[in-house]
């Protein structure tokens, strides 16, 4: 039988509780994702402006080998190779949560090329890939971060 | 339901929180766990041979970019010792805040 007092055990508990909170904090998509997904943004970006059924059938095959090739990712058990996040602690949310990202950055996209458009910008959809891809490259981890927590994935 | 054990051998707190974070991972890299935890080399070395004599980490060494880097995870009797200390500590804590252990409950 042990002697530890409740206020050790309290103590012990905190620490267990840190311990978990900062393997948690490791949870996400390795860096290099995001690079990829912002350069494949600016790649739909010059073929939409291009031809319009072009870019349309480069996203449909960018979005089907994004879900094949990407699907071990999602999970967001592997942003570094240090560790592997176990599945209780990574949750079930954060793939739905990365593709929510994904198409709520499609109508950012759409949206800015529009305004850009109606602005008089020529290649609109370009400019528009050109500043989504900016947003995802350099903030894709941050923003799905602050996704996660509303999210409380 | 897990059942409570208070285990001697996880419970310092520089144990406990290598077990704990090991009990978040499927595995981690030595690299990691040294950083995570602000250990030496040689300390941290230590604690995983401890906990491997005891049958609770298992390591590997896995060949990567020409070195050979050092994986540990839990094994299974880790990770139920470990759910049997938190399952002590919880205990412990719940018995001193529980209003039927108060002396003022009994009286």
């Amino acid at each position: 039988m042990t002697n530890t007092a409740p206020e050790q055990a309290r103590a012990a508990l905190d620490a267990v509780d840190r311990a978990r909170r900062q393997v948690a904090d490791q949870v996400g998509l390795p860096r290099g994702y995001w690079w990829v997904m912002a350069a494949g943004w600016l790649g739909l970006g010059v073929l939409g402006s291009v031809s319009p059924w072009l870019g349309g059938t480069a996203a449909a095959v960018f979005g089907a080998g994004h879900g094949t090739l990407a699907s071990r990712l999602l999970a967001g058990r592997r942003r570094t190779d240090g560790l592997r996040v176990s599945a209780a602690v990574a949750g079930r949310r954060t793939p739905v949560v990365v593709v929510g990202m994904l198409v709520g950055l499609v109508g950012v996209t759409v949206l800015a090329a529009l305004a850009l458009h109606a602005d008089g910008a020529e290649h609109a959809s370009i400019w528009a890939a050109v500043l989504v891809a900016a947003v995802i490259g350099f903030g894709g981890p941050d923003i799905l971060r602050v996704l996660r927590r509303w999210a409380r994935a | 339901m897990t059942k409570a054990r208070f285990d001697e051998l996880i419970h310092p707190s520089t144990r406990l929180t290598l077990v704990a974070t090991l009990a978040a991972a499927d595995w981690a890299e030595f690299a990691f766990l040294k950083e995570q935890l602000g250990l030496s080399e040689s300390a941290l070395s230590k604690q995983l041979a401890t906990l491997e004599e005891a049958g609770y980490v298992a390591t590997e060494r896995r060949p990567s970019g020409g070195r050979r880097k050092v994986r540990a995870r839990l094994t299974t009797a880790g990770r139920d010792a470990f759910d049997g200390h938190v399952a002590a500590l919880q205990a412990i804590v719940t018995g001193a805040t529980t209003p039927a252990e108060s002396p003022a409950a009994r009286s």
